[in-house]
């Protein structure tokens, strides 16, 4: 049986199909999960995150217009969603300067992931601040081009790239001390 | 450190956007930068990671909080068509309104139509009642103007009548002075003509009578 595009399932949604709408929440709770996962470095903050990822989609449902694909709109509501959620955690913080205390919330949650290297890349991304997560997140996970994930965060393509390649120097150096 | 060449690389590398002379450039600083080469190994690994993410299960969590009553379909009642409907209505009524719409029946014929101005009828019965007002105007405007001419001319023919009453009475005035004059100086002519004839017959007389002293004998008049 064919799928039905994120489009169609969007449209019964906005007509009031609660159907079309768990059918949505089914295909990307699990992408925006583990986006949680790795910007939040928690599965806790990563559960409460994708609640809200999603009712903040749900709310903004009426305003889609179709114009680009479903999931680059998902994800540049789970980014401002995201950015508020740090905002909140650390009112006083820059989000280009906010970084995740590894040692102190990874080890315990991550005792979840069975795979090693899924702990080392989200041990890797707690490294990173905020904006270099987001970053890597979408260019890494959700092969979107530096244009997009540029129309998605708000930034310009140059900033998007030079962000992309100083989290690299940082992923480097971590994946350096892992492996070693 | 920052480089600009090496970032334009490995982000279009990344975007698999690099040109025939960025590659052969790209795969060039591969071999001789060391650093350019981690970089692009670290991508690599990275980007192999990504797709090997374990997928965790997603634990169970509360779908309908992210559902609100909003979304549900509304009654008939309540959809948003009925308000843009009965504005568009209201548009349409308002223009039939203001363009003059009219439905006519005439034999059983129905005809809609915007207003554009009276038929011929209304024409003629608009023609004829500015024709009556028209001669009505001229009429009354006529019969002031011959009241005015007749008053000016009882006027002028009450002062004329004056002036010549007036100016006869001056000149029989004056004539009759001319004639009593005339015949002061008639008299007056007359006075002096009898007096010389008195004179002159006094003169005689006395003439006569020294003639017949000279005879002693008294004066006889010849008139007997």
């Amino acid at each position: 049986m064919f799928e039905k595009r994120d489009e169609q399932l969007v449209s019964k949604a906005q007509e009031g199909d609660k159907k079309a709408w768990f059918m949505l929440i089914k295909r990307y709770e699990q992408a925006i999960y583990h986006y949680g996962i790795r910007m939040t470095g928690n599965t806790h903050d990563a559960a409460d995150l994708m609640q809200d990822i999603f009712i903040s989609v749900f709310k903004s449902l009426a305003s889609y217009r179709g114009d680009g694909a479903f999931k680059g709109w998902l994800f540049k509501i789970a980014h401002y969603r995201c950015m508020e959620f740090y905002r909140r955690k650390r009112p006083q913080q820059s989000l280009d300067e906010c970084v995740e205390q590894v040692a102190e919330d990874v080890t315990p949650e991550f005792g979840l992931l069975s795979d090693e290297l899924s702990k080392q890349v989200v041990v890797a991304m707690q490294n990173l601040s905020v904006a270099q997560k987001a970053v890597v997140e979408l260019k890494f996970f959700h092969h979107f081009t530096f244009e997009e994930i540029a129309q998605q965060l708000g930034l310009s393509a140059n900033t998007v790239k030079s962000r992309l390649y100083s989290a690299l120097s940082k992923l480097k150096l971590d994946l350096e001390v892992d492996n070693a | 450190m920052h480089n600009p060449e090496y970032e334009s690389l490995i982000t279009a590398w990344l975007d698999g956007q690099l040109s025939a002379e960025q590659r052969q450039r790209f795969e060039q600083l591969c071999l001789e930068d060391e650093a350019f080469a981690q970089q692009v190994e670290t991508a690599n690994q990275f980007s192999l990671a990504a797709e090997q993410f374990e997928k965790m299960p997603v634990p169970a969590w509360n779908k309908d909080s992210t559902w609100f009553a909003h979304h549900t379909k509304a009654p008939w009642w309540q959809l948003q068509w009925i308000p843009l409907a009965s504005m568009a209505m209201s548009v349409a009524a308002m223009v039939m309104v203001l363009s003059g719409f009219h439905v006519q029946v005439n034999d059983g014929q129905m005809t809609l139509g915007f207003d554009r101005g009276p038929d011929e009828k209304q024409i003629n019965q608009l023609v004829a009642k500015r024709l009556d007002e028209y001669k009505e105007s001229n009429q009354l405007l006529l019969t002031q103007y011959m009241d005015a001419v007749a008053k000016q001319q009882q006027e002028s023919g009450a002062q004329l009548t004056q002036y010549l009453l007036s100016s006869s009475r001056q000149e029989r005035r004056e004539d009759f002075a001319e004639l009593v004059k005339f015949i002061n100086q008639q008299r007056s002519d007359d006075q002096r003509f009898y007096a010389r004839q008195i004179n002159n017959l006094e003169q005689e007389i006395d003439a006569i009578g020294t003639t017949y002293s000279g005879l002693g004998r008294p004066l006889e008049t010849s008139h007997e």
